[in-house]
């Protein structure tokens, strides 16, 4: 089987995986919180999407902003009302708050949602070219998650906000006494994560069945992407989910799939002994 | 009161509550039913709850069963054990010893009965799994356990042979499995009676569980071009493995998905796709029992009752199985004229019934034997039969 192919499949994989890991590296990057939420973000983002599809017919391309702001908005509350308040502890308290939110967002999900696996069942078909077939859905997936990839960047390169975020990161003490809200940027930072993971969501529902099984899946990818990558910015996600998608896709032919997870999990030991800050990450964030 | 006083009033009360409990006892069947309610296993733990209401309810609504001439009202006392194999097994020891329950129902799946299985052996009380088709669950030597599914190696023979009777040119097929207790033991059972049958297995890998993408794999199996491609999971992962055979232009005359199409999910997942895809199942809503003892006297009679009690969703096989499961239990508490579970378990032992689910009637093992699984195909949207002759509806499609 052609080189290109197992190529074009990690490629377009590998962006999928920057997707999921954007919101979460951005997270662990800046408030220094592992947020054990991401992955039912994901789904929910996901749920909302089909269901909007289902009931009204709309293209998930166009509910994709919506769904991005919804998040947004439970985002920016769940950072405002409950995690603000131990952002400053150690990380493992946290952890353990993200894992309690995430437990009662993954019971209501399965309770109102079901945990019957959904998909929008939009089929856009294939392009072919050079032997090699792509999946049009994937191929929009793609687009998607390096569109909003490269807004991100552009945010936090240019605007107020974005220098905001990215001067917390950096220093909290300092950035508070330049008169930043450091809790009001904290809270948008974490928005800003739950809306991308949304948007993840919303890609992967014409791409992926949606069931809440997923979230756990979606968020030991992710961390495995920033570990890869690297985390404090934009491109650590980039380069570790291009990366993950890349190795998974050709260990799966060389090696069998039921090892390639595994191929994975390895390459992330070894970047932690040898590079722990990741392949494109900034030194001190590791 | 004096303390002393106030405490011989709580025993007293206490010990009031109990005698009551014990009276009431001697006429309800109790069944103790530890469920996976929330976590992975979610959807299937509610398909059991489902039917085990309907059943309970539509036999109570009749005065319940005869045990020994009295008729006996039936309780299901169940808990949710949130999809974890080790609280499933406290929470089956909490069911005998304070709820102190009759016969217990095994949760879904084989994995989560073998964990159960071993506390109801140790309690010697009685347990019927439903939805736990693995030989190695029964292969332990356990006396109290005692399953509606039958093995699956006779659902892979079967399937070959049929598949060779109706493509003469039948030579090669690729295998693609989900790393599981079930779905590899069916993966394997395939390879297995396709090497006997004289087919070539070209293709024979497993996929890990929580696989979110099959592109390195289905990229191998086109290079290949097999007549037939035999994939197993769970619904997710065929609906995104069917998906990506079509996104990377995979053709193959037969596409079989286990249990796939045996899933109302699938075929809603994925509309036009799912046409063509084949599946064995044990038991399917079109197959038309008649006459059959138990809680529904037909098929017909389970699925309309079904519709009702769902709001219009299709039954799969495991509400047949899970519903049929309470029947046989039913029918050993009426032989065995007591619900004494050394009895009750000899009762089930010598199980020889015919329900709307089919023949059910336990092996040395406690299996399900002497049953015909029915190999499915989804033509236009709808479940077909293809197999077993006597209750076929449809005539195989190809897919090229």
């Amino acid at each position: 089987m052609g080189f290109a192919q197992i190529l074009a499949n990690g490629v377009v994989l590998g962006t999928l995986y920057a997707c999921i890991a954007i919101g979460f590296s951005l997270v662990w990057g800046v408030l220094n919180v592992i947020n054990m939420l991401h992955g039912s973000f994901i789904v929910l983002g996901g749920y909302l999407t089909y269901f909007a599809w289902a009931y009204t017919g709309i293209s998930p391309v166009l509910i994709l902003p919506v769904v991005a702001v919804l998040l947004f908005g439970l985002g920016y509350a769940l950072q405002y009302l409950f995690i603000n308040k131990v952002v400053s502890a150690p990380v493992l308290t946290t952890l353990t708050l993200t894992f309690g939110l995430d437990m009662i967002l993954y019971n209501l999900m399965t309770v109102f949602f079901t945990a019957t696996p959904r998909r929008v069942s939009m089929d856009f078909g294939r392009l072919e070219f050079w032997g090699v077939a792509m999946p049009v859905d994937r191929l929009i997936g793609m687009g998607l998650a390096l569109l909003l990839t490269a807004l991100l960047f552009v945010v936090l390169r240019t605007s107020r906000i974005g220098r905001a975020i990215v001067a917390v990161r950096m220093d909290r003490e300092a950035a508070a006494l330049m008169g930043i809200k450091v809790n009001h940027i904290y809270a948008v930072t974490f928005g800003i994560a739950a809306l991308m993971a949304g948007a993840a969501g919303s890609v992967f529902a014409m791409v992926f069945p949606v069931t809440t099984n997923l979230s756990g899946v979606f968020l030991g990818k992710a961390f495995v992407i920033c570990v890869i990558g690297g985390l404090g910015g934009v491109s650590g996600a980039l380069a570790g989910g291009l990366a993950l998608g890349i190795i998974e896709s050709f260990a799966g032919v060389l090696v069998g799939p039921q090892n390639a997870i595994t191929i994975g999990f390895v390459l992330m030991l070894v970047l932690l002994i040898v590079r722990p800050q990741g392949l494109v990450g900034v030194k001190g964030y590791e | 009161m004096t303390p002393t006083q106030r405490n011989t009033a709580i025993a007293a009360a206490l010990a009031a509550l109990t005698l009551g409990s014990a009276a009431a006892a001697e006429e309800v069947l109790k069944i103790g039913a530890p469920l996976a309610l929330t976590g992975g296993l979610a959807d299937e733990g509610h398909k059991q709850e489902l039917v085990w209401k309907m059943w309970t309810d539509k036999v109570n609504a009749a005065g319940g069963i005869d045990v020994g001439g009295t008729k006996m009202k039936v309780e299901i006392v169940e808990y949710d054990y949130q999809t974890d194999g080790k609280r499933a097994g406290q929470l089956a020891e909490k069911l005998i010893n304070d709820d102190e329950v009759d016969v217990l129902m095994a949760p879904f799946g084989s994995g989560h009965t073998k964990i159960v299985a071993a506390v109801a052996e140790r309690y010697q009380i009685p347990l019927v799994a439903c939805v736990a088709s693995s030989t190695s669950v029964y292969d332990q030597g356990f006396k109290y356990l005692f399953g509606t599914l039958a093995p699956n190696s006779g659902m892979t023979e079967s399937m070959v042979a049929e598949f060779k009777a109706k493509m003469p040119d039948l030579g090669t097929v690729a295998i693609y499995g989900r790393d599981d207790v079930f779905p590899k033991s069916m993966a394997t059972a395939t390879s297995e009676s396709a090497k006997a049958a004289g087919l070539d297995v070209v293709y024979d890998e497993l996929y890990p569980v929580g696989a979110i993408d099959h592109s390195a794999a289905l990229s191998t199996i086109k290079s290949l071009a097999p007549d037939w491609i035999y994939m197993t999971g769970y619904t997710q992962d065929l609906i995104l493995g069917r998906k990506q055979m079509q996104d990377l232009g995979i053709e193959a005359p037969i596409i079989t998905m286990v249990t796939g199409p045996a899933y109302k999910e699938f075929t809603e997942g994925l509309g036009e796709l799912a046409d063509g895809v084949t599946s064995s199942t044990w038991w399917h809503h079109a197959t038309g029992y008649t006459d059959v003892a138990g809680a529904w006297s037909s098929t017909d009679a389970f699925y309309q009752d079904f519709l009702e009690a769902s709001g219009g969703e299709d039954p799969d096989y495991v509400h047949g199985s899970c519903a049929a499961a309470l029947d046989v239990v039913a029918d050993a508490a009426s032989r065995a004229g007591t619900i004494e579970p050394v009895a009750m378990r000899d009762a089930l032992a010598a199980t020889d019934m015919e329900t709307f689910y089919g023949p059910i009637k336990f092996g040395e093992n406690g299996m399900n034997q002497g049953r015909e699984m029915p190999i499915i195909q989804v033509q236009g949207g709808e479940i077909k039969i293809l197999y077993p002759e006597n209750i076929a509806n449809a005539e195989m499609t190809f897919l090229e």
